[in-house]
């Protein structure tokens, strides 16, 4: 399978994703929305990378074109080193049994008329996996295997609660052996007590099975605890890209600054203490086009060359894309 | 001694549904005090929502009925309070700030109709006196060009702006008591820094006592005095905001503030979890709630219902077993 060890499991090359909106009646005024803006990135075998960021940053998106779930404007996105940006539905469908994706809302995205049972072993029906005879047995492997009781079969979504059903979910995803699991908000509905036990079943799972996964999330903390890499990203842009360890105590861009600033920590000591970075104003509208750097405007360390020169984000282990940070 | 500017006593609220009775709210009792702020933590269904929407007599009936206690208010009884007299102190004297602006805000009307709307009814302005108090509100929770974004209507504005117009239409009367429910929850960090910041500098100048709902540690940590932590419909655990944190005595609190991540620190080995699910509210154990999920449970915990107890550093418990001589390993 694996075409060699230096080759990652995923890779992304200058992704773009552009949204155009509809204009008045006469299909004048269309805005291009840069939702997605030249991200790229790589996953490797068995890793976590973490994607962060507030809204309309683009972690989402990112996380659907990855899927190929929406049409891409340009970019490449290479799974074992081969490309399949450009592949049809059907050529992906082989591509899409190693790919799999769990969904910040558990009770929208499980089929409120089918059973546990079959919300499970729809995949494996799909991709022609086991013995037909031997897939109830496999669906209740899996059920035990992320904690639900193996006897809840038949049960429908709506007899469990929220941190069940998202069980419920990470079992679909895991019925297709995966090798990687987009999480998009995976935890983000669950109560703190019950996101623990979510977030260390995915960790579990990754030690036992071997799977990576691109992990989006708001929250910074959940983020720290499960990434091995973190992508910060800011108006369809990754501003940085470093080790979960890195990132969060040496952070380079400012506007890392700032999130890490703003975040509060469950601590009132802490909090006491703590001198904040406030950013001024709001997240500008994705619309908008910067001919510089795209922070530039609430920046608390803004140069006027901020203004005219877009930052790239570099080479090596710690990339930063910001002009006053040195290479 | 001084009466509380609020004060809670053995509460209890319920819900009828088609599956039985839902024990929101259970023997919950608590003062508030001029100028603090209050926090409440819990999960979903622990009844800190159901409490609050009790104290400003929005609880829906049918289905909903507060079944026992009082609610005193400046010594005056808020439960069975007719109608019209707790209008009358309803967005005067108590107000309540929302999850989501959005929803809460009337999308058909200006900004400007809203924040008048209250002044007009409670201070008796005229129309121009109303408008140009609007103004300020709107100036003083940090709206840029507040004279023309009073015309615009709740869609124009981002969701932290939408937040900050909640707040001065809460406000806008000089309440004594502010209900902030989740008000940070839907936002973005950054967002979030600012309100914080915007809700303390406002206390500061006016003296408003705030009850603050969230499920978030680390907002707590940031901006309550005093935290109250809900189980089950009851209070579990109450103290100042540094002792709970330092050493909680209830073991749902332990679990919780052992489950709450840091983004400052390496946690690195796997996370201490409660074990289980929040109970089912119509089904309620007669002992404990938390007795099924707690790891120092003894033999009397699932018979014996634990009482609120007040030692004598004013901090409040309610739980049989004396942790610290605990055999168990805990979490």
């Amino acid at each position: 399978m694996s075409t060699g060890s230096n080759t990652p499991l995923l890779e992304v090359r200058d992704l773009s994703v552009h949204f155009t909106s509809q204009g008045d009646w006469l299909g004048r005024n269309k805005r291009v929305v840069r939702a997605v803006d030249g991200v790229s990135f790589t996953v490797a075998e068995g890793e976590t990378l973490g994607l962060v960021g507030e809204s309309g940053c683009g972690k989402s998106t990112t996380a659907r074109a990855i899927l190929k779930l929406l049409p891409l404007n340009s970019g490449e996105i290479l799974l074992d080193g081969e490309r399949i940006d450009q592949l049809s539905d059907r050529e992906m469908l082989p591509y899409r049994r190693s790919m799999q994706m769990i969904f910040q809302d558990p009770f929208a995205s499980l089929n409120p008329r089918m059973t546990v049972g079959s919300i499970v072993s729809e995949p494996m029906k799909i991709f022609g996996l086991h013995d037909p005879a031997d897939r109830r047995l496999e669906v209740m492997r899996l059920m035990d295997l992320v904690g639900l009781n193996p006897r809840f079969l038949n049960r429908y979504p709506h007899e469990f609660s929220g941190g069940q059903r998202q069980r419920i979910g990470i079992a679909r995803a895991l019925a297709v052996e995966p090798r990687l699991i987009v999480c998009d908000e995976a935890v983000s509905a669950l109560d703190v007590s019950i996101q623990a036990q979510v977030i260390n079943l995915l960790q579990d799972l990754q030690q036992k099975l071997g799977v990576s996964y691109v992990f989006i999330a708001h929250d910074l903390a959940v983020i720290r605890h499960i990434a091995d890499r973190v992508g910060v990203m800011y108006l369809g842009r990754i501003v940085e890209l470093a080790s979960a360890r890195d990132l969060y105590d040496n952070p380079q861009h400012p506007y890392t600054s700032a999130l890490l600033s703003a975040a509060p920590i469950p601590d009132p000591a802490s909090e006491l203490d703590r001198q904040r970075v406030m950013l001024h104003g709001e997240i500008p509208s994705p619309d908008k086009h910067y001919p510089g750097c795209s922070f530039a405007d609430r920046c608390p360390l803004v140069e006027d060359r901020c203004h005219k020169e877009v930052p790239t984000l570099g080479e090596g282990n710690h990339q930063a894309a910001c002009l006053l940070v040195d290479p | 001694m001084t009466q509380p500017l609020l004060q809670v006593d053995d509460l209890y609220v319920e819900f009828r549904t088609d599956d039985g009775v839902v024990q929101a709210v259970s023997g919950v009792c608590f003062d508030l005090e001029p100028g603090e702020t209050l926090g409440i933590v819990g999960e979903s269904g622990s009844g800190k929502t159901v409490t609050n929407l009790a104290i400003m007599g929005l609880v829906p009936t049918p289905p909903g009925r507060i079944a026992g206690g009082e609610i005193l208010f400046r010594g005056q009884d808020l439960v069975g309070m007719p109608p019209g007299e707790l209008s009358r102190l309803r967005g005067n004297d108590i107000a309540m700030i929302f999850q989501d602006p959005m929803t809460a805000l009337n999308p058909y009307l200006t900004v400007g109709e809203q924040l008048t709307e209250v002044t007009r009814l409670h201070l008796g302005h005229d129309r121009g006196q109303a408008l140009t108090h609007a103004i300020e509100m709107l100036d003083r929770v940090g709206i840029p060009a507040p004279d023309q974004r009073v015309m615009d209507y709740p869609h124009e504005f981002s969701g932290g702006m939408r937040q900050r117009v909640m707040i001065a239409m809460a406000l806008s009367c000089k309440p004594d008591v502010l209900i902030a429910d989740e008000p940070t929850t839907a936002l973005d960090v950054t967002i979030q820094a600012q309100i914080l910041e915007l809700m303390k500098q406002l206390q500061e100048d006016e003296g408003t006592a705030i009850i603050f709902i969230t499920h978030d540690l680390g907002v707590v940590a940031n901006i309550c005095n005093r935290v109250m932590v809900m189980y089950g419909g009851r209070i579990v655990e109450e103290a100042r905001t540094v002792d709970l944190f330092a050493k909680p005595r209830h073991p749902y609190s332990m679990g919780l503030l052992r489950s709450a991540l840091r983004w400052d620190q390496d946690t690195g080995e796997e996370l201490k979890v409660i074990e289980g699910q929040p109970p089912d509210m119509i089904a309620l154990p007669p002992g404990c709630a938390f007795e099924p999920r707690c790891p120092y449970a003894e033999a009397g915990c699932s018979e014996q219902l634990p009482p609120l107890v007040t030692l004598d550093d004013s901090r409040r418990h309610a739980c049989l077993v004396d942790i610290d001589s605990s055999s168990s390993k805990g979490f």
